[in-house]
């Protein structure tokens, strides 16, 4: 393996994100395809940082530096890979749901995302139900995730759900939900596809649905 | 008569000192008075200017004579008192006196008879209220749990005519907006007999959030001005998370969660000055592996401990937390995390100690282990009462009475103090290995749930009155009908 490759998965790893730029512009420099970049330097990187993480030796803000690292790197391969209609992991759709403004659970989802090389389109907190479908029509994500803290506003996600299947768009996206006192049992009652318990299962429910 | 002698009453315990207070205190008002937060409530937004706030759009600073001002104007002692007029059930808060109580909305619950964890249900509500009124250690109720079966919005109100029910001590209520504090209330005030006799003797505190990092949220507003209006003690209390929504210090977090706490102050002391007022919030760790934020952890005691030192060094009380824990089961986790952090938490006298009973890092409520920690609380509280010295303590003359090589045990003093000066266990077992044995070798665990069955098997109600139960029927139907309205 060239050995930019291994110094790009070794910045992903460190989270090194200032130098990221700089490599991977010297990767593409050298002649290395987007594609490679991603595959070969990116993703191993990150699948470190992911078996560090879940064994207990990396924390959430060493993850969410190696996170932006690989988002350094994505910016500037992504149009690449475009081009070169390679396959990427996808697109995720993100919001907190309408009435609620506690977001960091559902950033973290995102930095977690893009850390596994979802492209993340993020319409942030108190997130109407139309806005939601106006962006699944917009992105066409294949992964819409939302987040609530407050059991007074995790209704909002079933008023969602009915908003997608009156636009006719529910089944164009996998959902995913998740926040404090989200459970699998509402996940089903409301037909939603998945509940993720932490950003690092979300992220991990995010690839299979895409996989 | 002793000249300059000085007691202690009470087991002294003491982190910050005066000069670390003060830089708190100055933190605090600076944040207030150069960073502000967004408060999102016209009308407190308007009482603030009124009163001398900067107002910029939805963020609001606060010149420190303001903060200064309603701290003046918040009561450091007063009291909540059981619906039944029973003494014993009444809280006084003041410096010194640490109370307990458990927790509310968690998803799940415990099931008393299975012991298998499920959601929340209507039915549980009494087994709460019956089990924190019969603890001797359990001075508040909160229903450990939101009512998973009726309708969404109802579940605080439904909750609270439960508990009502089924306890006379006082109640911690949490609401979901302006509708529902308002049904809880004409509960309350039928029960007392009137608006004005329950301002004189309120039955319960209402209960309200922020939102970290600093935001005024308006449905945490709207709960305010109306306790403020209706001269409901108070709670504000944010739920910051050290490293996620707060500063990863405990100095910074308990700044940042005193100045969210005081902003509610400040809108409430101008609104009804001198409302009692109980500041926030629960401070712990965002765990950064399974980003919770952690219940059972040392940094929760410790940083609830330093807000409760500056809190009473402002001149209010403090909404504690204690007796809770991240162990998903009723195990040895749940009894250390729960048992060091009431202890560290009756240590600082924090007046109001809430969660006692939450597992699961809040997820799942447990009568088992708001018993178990009845019990914890009861060790506690015998250490922190200290020792007494008087000269008929220091016992000299008993020890000349007894002399050497005699025994204590058939003497007066012994029958006198030994009730008084012995903590009685109830869970704790000290019989000989025999015994025990003989009485089928049963857990802590085992006592625990025996002690809970006994309990409810014994429990008497004291009813309501019977035109507040009429109230009840009729404040449930017409909420039914609210709801059914909201929903067309």
């Amino acid at each position: 393996m060239s050995e930019i490759l291994s110094t790009i998965s070794t910045l992903v790893i460190e989270g090194n994100f200032a130098d990221m730029v700089d490599k991977t512009n010297a990767a593409l420099d050298e002649g290395l395809g987007a594609e490679e970049i991603l595959n070969n330097g990116l993703m191993p990187g990150m699948d470190h940082v992911g078996v560090e993480f879940k064994a207990g030796n990396m924390f959430v803000p060493e993850v969410l530096r190696s996170a932006k690292a690989m988002q350094e790197s994505m910016n500037i391969i992504r149009p690449l890979l475009a081009e070169a209609e390679a396959e990427t992991s996808g697109k995720v759709l993100l919001g907190t749901v309408k009435g609620d403004l506690h977001d960091i659970g559902k950033n973290l989802v995102g930095m977690m995302c893009e850390g596994a090389g979802f492209e993340v389109v993020d319409l942030g907190k108190d997130v109407e139900p139309e806005t939601f479908v106006e962006a699944v029509k917009e992105h066409k994500p294949n992964i819409l995730g939302m987040s609530a803290l407050l059991t007074t506003t995790m209704r909002a996600m079933e008023r969602t759900v009915k908003a997608l299947e009156e636009a006719g768009v529910r089944d164009t996206v996998k959902i995913m939900i998740g926040g404090a006192p989200v459970t699998q049992d509402f996940a089903d009652q409301i037909g939603v596809d998945g509940y993720a318990a932490n950003a690092a299962s979300a992220s991990e429910m995010a690839k299979q649905f895409a996989g | 008569m002793r000249t300059n002698y000085r007691e202690n009453s009470g087991v002294q315990f003491r982190m910050l000192s005066e000069d670390q207070l003060e830089e708190l205190f100055n933190g605090v008002l600076h944040v207030l008075e150069y960073v502000g937060l967004e408060v999102k409530h016209e009308r407190a937004r308007e009482v603030l200017k009124e009163a001398g706030a900067w107002v910029d759009g939805d963020r609001v600073r606060l010149p420190s004579y303001m903060v200064k001002d309603a701290l003046a104007k918040a009561p450091r002692a007063f009291t909540v008192y059981a619906r039944d007029g029973n003494p014993k059930h009444d809280i006084h808060i003041g410096p010194g006196r640490a109370h307990f109580g458990p927790g509310p909305t968690c998803v799940n619950f415990i099931d008393v008879e299975t012991m298998e964890r499920r959601p929340y249900q209507l039915s549980d509500v009494p087994y709460v209220a019956k089990v924190v009124d019969s603890l001797p250690n359990i001075d508040f109720c909160e229903s450990l749990g939101s009512v998973d079966n009726v309708p969404y919005d109802l579940s605080a109100l439904y909750e609270f005519a439960e508990m009502f029910r089924y306890t006379t001590k006082p109640i911690v209520a949490w609401s979901f907006d302006y509708y529902d504090s308002n049904a809880i209330h004409r509960i309350a005030v039928e029960e007392a007999g009137g608006q004005e006799a329950f301002e004189k003797r309120p039955t319960y505190i209402h209960y309200c959030e922020p939102l970290s990092p600093l935001i005024s949220t308006t449905d945490s507003l709207n709960k305010l001005v109306f306790a403020a209006e209706k001269r409901i003690p108070l709670i504000f209390t944010p739920c910051p998370l050290a490293g996620g929504t707060a500063p990863v210090t405990p100095a910074g977090i308990i700044i940042q969660a005193a100045a969210e706490s005081w902003m509610g102050l400040t809108i409430a002391q101008n609104i009804q000055p001198g409302l009692p007022f109980i500041m926030g919030g629960v401070l712990s760790v965002m765990d950064m592996s399974s980003m919770i934020l952690a219940y059972g952890a040392p940094e929760l005691s410790l940083m609830m401990a330093g807000i409760t030192e500056l809190a009473h060094y402002a001149g209010l009380p403090l909404w504690q937390t204690g007796g809770c824990t991240d162990s998903k089961t009723f195990d040895e986790q749940a009894i250390t995390e729960g048992s060091l952090s009431v202890f560290f938490s009756a240590l600082t006298g924090g007046d109001l100690c809430h969660d006692v009973g939450y597992t699961e890092s809040a997820m799942t409520g447990s009568v088992f282990q708001l018993t178990a920690m009845d019990e914890a609380i009861g060790y506690a509280r015998r250490i922190t009462r200290g020792i007494e010295v008087n000269d008929d303590t220091l016992a000299v003359d008993v020890i000349n009475r007894v002399g050497p090589n005699g025994h204590y045990l058939k003497d007066e003093h012994t029958r006198r103090y030994y009730k008084s000066e012995f903590w009685l266990p109830n869970l704790c077992d000290r019989t000989s290995f025999e015994d025990w044995k003989m009485m089928g070798e049963k857990s802590f665990k085992d006592r625990t749930v025996a002690r809970v069955q006994k309990i409810l098997a014994e429990y008497e109600q004291v009813p309501l009155k019977p035109e507040t139960e009429t109230l009840i029927e009729k404040v449930l139907e017409e909420a039914e009908e609210w709801v059914k309205q909201q929903e067309d």
